[in-house]
């Protein structure tokens, strides 16, 4: 359409250039006729008419489509003017390329990760059907039994299924390699709408308790191990030790629950009399039943499932949680929070950019005052900066989508594994660019009204007089409005980026009642196919323990099942033969250890004994209680000697003396879990608690780190060459693998406000430095009449408290009303923490002045001869 | 000196198509009809007359066309159309309505209560 319309644009210039020239020379002659000579008939003719270039503007303007010329005619200065100042517009766009770079790719996250609907079909009919209690935390997931009667009941699921991951290994085709298996429910392909890329899904018939005998592969795996061999269907690969029959293939684009390598048929065969365990479940809503009336009809049908054997079930609240809200859970709140601070970020540069743009319309009172001498109404005026400031947004939103690219693989790769779910979505898409493109004209506005309006307003007053001084009154509380609200959003970030370092500070402080220089770790699983029973894995255990103590450098090394800093774990309830009552819900971590366990980790013998070599299976069984749990049976400190069960109706041989009290241990500084059990490795019977392992390697002080983490991988490799195990990592990596996500949290808040403060920083330095350069001839005449540099510079600073104190108080005021969205990640600090509030005050008010340094020492140095001029 | 009205944009737009009722005239013809129907009291200024022509040609209530004229210029002449007769018609009774409306504020009959 443009062609022709422009074409038919240029035509109806000419003809009103016609009907204006006929106009006027009617009017010269119709005069001339009167008996005027032609150059009075002209002249008077030329007053009439008024002017000529107005007339045909206004004119115009009554076509209709006339906005698109405007814009082009915009367009085209625009680009002309910022061409003739390279320096402005290069700072500019740079500033806005940052905060729309990164704004961009905080939106590309936050699109990919919780906006972008999961990836099977219908999804929004996805529900997580679950029951939240305080005592289980956040996890989603239901009582087995409860699952198995939801199988067979239809009314509120159209089909369910449950699933449930685990670390195996495949062996039999090179290195033994570590795969994450999921077993599934026969149903649980179907509830998701998934179809295999090759092969089949399971069979209703293949289903066993314990994972049947086929698989199913994932593409990566596949492509990984199987070179995309489409015969591998029908093949075999070996499991934890036992051949099984792959049976199909997954699509590269079906990937639940993440990471999953192999999926496995499993059956849940639940009884509520021996063992009851929470279960993660997935259903798909029955067709035509509503989200609302089917989380009351759960509601109402999990209250009158029966209570049996098991854990406690009062207090449990019974949901249907849509399985997306599941699966981005934990990381939608930091997910939100980065948002806002990096839009505060982007707002800092907008009033940065507002204020160049600002001091740029200073220096062009006179073009705008010709321009509406011209004809230009104060609209058309406020469009065309309006324009301008598009073209330097543009160019910024184009030089930002690099940014972006940046920031986003900067991002993926500092960001803490396993912190950001569905991560393979995070990219620059079209909705990505879609929303570039409306944050570029919003930043625009944002950026641009202010300066246009003013400049529009302005016109008026200026003179197109050359030597008259310009008013600048208004114009500089405006830009110490901008700078204030700058300073107030750099606090706010500050702030909160305050919070969350002290907070991790003392995370980091925490006693975890070990001791972690030193030491290396490694976990290993034993398959069930190769160790099947709890002595294959004792001999393991102790050969391995025998030769890493003799590694030379090394001082002890020890073996848990359930390491601190690991996943996984059994607690149960703890009775004492003499002790004092302790409530139902009491439950004590229960740990088997090897005997040079706690020297290895560091951990203190408070009382009584370590094990030792002697308590072996056929000695008396015993135990060692974690200071608290001695505290809590018996308070006083007399636990050794005394007699304890995991069961309130044990069998005589099923007491364990306790024999030695340690300190109490956790894993993290923010879980509270430290009660805990320990019993000999040696007299731990039942194979589910020995098939992992941990084994703990302290080095002497002097001795170095890498032959002792080499022969410790040698000695495991030698020990059974087809287990794969995690790389030999020191204690210390670990812990910080635990703290990862507030450490990467704060460390974010923390580049977010640095930048802020930096563009607060800029923001006041212009502003001061234009100040004085306004105000020279007033300052050359104070130092005329008798004042010193030092007062000059003194009023400098102070003008600069002036502007900044403002700003800082309307911060605090938001800090603290903002702030409590951090409550959730803060640790033993409270999020209207005084001294953190005061801290980051003082900082912005030093950096404020210090950033108007320059300008003050330059004022001082004015020459009182300027004053004469 | 004869005192001028400038003229608010929907009056312009009426006295334009009044004008245009005794036959098609180009702008410059507009604009002396009108100052010579008013004795010169109304004064057209071109500013306000083109945007009005073009408004109303957009409008659709008159129509345009290139005429030459007896000087060989090429002159745009404006006519009025049906749908604009029409609405000169509304504008004419709404006019009346106004202007008695006026005349009654200006000269009230002579009332009783006069103090």
């Amino acid at each position: 359409m443009s062609r022709w319309f422009w074409k038919k644009r240029a035509q109806r210039d000419l003809d009103l250039n016609d009907e204006i020239r006929a106009h006027f020379d009617m009017a010269v002659r119709d005069r001339m006729a009167r008996g005027e000579s032609q150059r009075d008939a002209e002249d008077a003719a030329r007053r009439e008419f008024g002017n000529v270039g107005h007339v045909k503007e206004v004119t115009r303007e009554m076509w209709g489509g006339v906005w698109l010329e405007r814009f082009r005619q915009d367009l085209r200065f625009a680009v002309r003017s910022l061409r003739r100042s390279p320096t402005f517009t290069i700072v500019a766009s740079l500033t806005l390329a940052l905060g729309i770079g990164v704004n961009t790719a905080m939106f590309a996250v936050v699109h990919g990760v919780l906006l972008r609907p999961l990836p099977f079909v219908d999804s929004g009919r996805l529900f997580v059907p679950s029951y939240k209690a305080n005592a289980f935390g956040p996890a989603a997931a239901m009582f087995d039994d409860h699952y198995a009667r939801l199988e067979r009941d239809t009314s509120i699921f159209d089909r369910v299924a449950s699933y449930g991951t685990s670390s195996l290994t495949v062996t039999g085709l090179g290195d033994p390699l570590r795969v994450s298996a999921t077993r599934a429910t026969s149903q649980f392909f179907s509830v998701l709408g998934a179809r295999p890329a090759l092969g089949r899904l399971f069979d209703e018939s293949e289903a066993t308790k314990d994972g049947g005998t086929s698989v199913i592969l994932s593409d990566a795996l596949w492509r990984r191990r199987f070179n995309a061999d489409r015969s591998v269907i029908g093949g075999s690969v070996v499991l934890e030790g036992v051949s099984r029959t792959v049976v199909g293939v997954m699509p590269a684009s079906f990937d639940f629950p993440a990471g999953t390598d192999v999926w496995q048929p499993w059956r849940v065969i639940a009884d509520p009399k021996t063992n009851v365990s929470f279960i993660p479940v997935i259903g798909r809503l029955k067709p035509g039943l509503s989200p609302q009336l089917a989380q009351q009809m759960f509601a109402a049908y999990a209250s009158h499932l029966p209570v049996v054997d098991g854990p406690p079930r009062a207090g449990l609240v019974a949901a249907l949680i849509p399985l997306k809200t599941v699966m981005v859970g934990d990381v939608r709140t930091p997910l939100l929070i980065f948002s806002g601070a990096i839009g505060f970020v982007l707002l800092i540069a907008c009033a940065n950019v507002a204020n160049l743009l600002l001091m740029r319309v200073a220096s062009r009172d006179r073009e705008m005052a010709m321009r509406a001498a011209l004809g230009a109404g104060r609209w058309r005026l406020i469009r065309q900066l309006l324009t301008e400031t598009l073209v330097l947004t543009s160019v910024g939103a184009a030089a930002g989508i690099g940014v972006a690219l940046a920031t986003l693989r900067l991002l993926l790769v500092l960001a803490p594994q396993n912190m950001l779910p569905r991560a393979d979505g995070i990219r620059i898409d079209p909705w990505t660019v879609a929303f570039t493109a409306g944050l570029t004209i919003v930043t625009a506005i944002v950026c641009g009204a202010i300066p246009a309006m003013h400049a529009s307003e302005q016109r008026l007053r200026a003179s197109l007089a050359a030597g008259a001084r310009t008013v600048t009154g208004g114009r500089e509380r405006l830009r110490s409005l901008l700078v204030g609200g700058e300073i107030a959003l750099a606090l706010v970030l500050l702030t909160g980026a305050g919070l969350l370092v002290r907070s991790f500070e003392r995370m980091r402080a925490v006693d975890l009642g070990f001791d972690s220089r030193n030491a290396l770790a490694v976990t290993v699983d034993l398959p069930s196919a190769r160790y099947n029973s709890a002595a294959d894995m004792r001999e393991f255990d102790a050969r391995v323990l025998a030769n890493l103590n003799a590694i030379p450098g090394v001082e002890s090394a020890g073996a848990i099942n359930w390491f601190p800093l690991g996943k996984g774990g059994i607690s149960g309830n703890l009775f004492a033969e003499d002790g004092r009552e302790v409530p139902s819900g009491y439950n004590v971590n229960a740990l088997s250890v090897s005997p040079g366990y706690f020297r290895a980790m560091g951990i203190h013998v408070e009382r009584g004994r370590a094990f030792t070599d002697d308590d072996r299976t056929t000695g008396a069984r015993v135990a060692i209680l974690s200071h608290s749990v001695a505290e809590k049976f018996w308070p006083g400190g007399n636990a050794i000697g005394k007699r304890v069960a995991s069961s309130e109706k044990p069998d005589p041989s099923d007491w364990l003396t306790v024999v030695g009290v340690v300190n109490d241990v956790k894993g993290r500084a923010t879980s509270s879990r430290a009660a805990a059990d320990y019993v000999p490795l040696a007299q731990t019977n039942f194979p589910f608690f020995l098939r992992r392992v941990t084994f703990v390697v302290r080095r002497h002080e002097a001795a170095a780190t890498t032959p002792v983490a080499v022969a410790t991988t040698r000695i495991l490799r030698e020990a059974d060459p087809n287990l794969a195990f995690e790389t030999v990592a020191s204690m210390t990596d670990l812990i910080g693998r635990t703290t990862a996500e507030p450490r990467f949290q704060s460390r974010m808040l923390l580049t977010f406000s640095l930048a802020a403060l930096l563009l607060a920083m800029i923001g006041v330095y212009g502003v001061m430095s234009y100040a004085i350069t306004q105000r020279r001839q007033e300052i050359s005449v104070r130092i005329a009449l008798g004042a010193a540099p030092g007062e000059i510079i003194a009023m400098v600073l102070r003008r600069t408290t002036m502007l900044v104190v403002p700003g800082i108080v309307v911060g605090l005021g938001a800090s603290y009303a903002l702030t409590r969205v951090l409550n959730r990640f803060l640790f033993q600090i409270t999020a209207t923490d005084p001294t953190t509030f005061a801290f980051v005050a003082g900082i912005l008010v030093v950096v404020a002045l210090a950033a108007s340094a320059m300008p003050a020492r330059r004022a001082g140095k004015v020459d009182p001869v300027e004053a004469l001029r | 000196m004869v005192s001028r009205i400038e003229l608010l944009q929907g009056t312009l737009d009426f006295i334009v198509l009044q004008t245009l009722r005794w036959g098609p005239r180009h702008g410059y013809g507009i604009a002396q009809q009108i100052r010579a129907n008013s004795n010169e009291t109304l004064q057209v200024d071109t500013g306000s007359l083109y945007p009005a022509l073009h408004r109303l040609e957009r409008k659709k209530w008159i129509s345009a066309d290139w005429e030459v004229s007896e000087n060989r210029q090429r002159v745009r002449v404006y006519k009025l159309t049906a749908a604009g007769r029409k609405q000169l018609a509304v504008e004419r009774s709404k006019w009346e309505l106004l202007s008695a409306a006026i005349a009654g504020v200006m000269n009230p009959p002579v009332a009783e209560s006069e103090t």
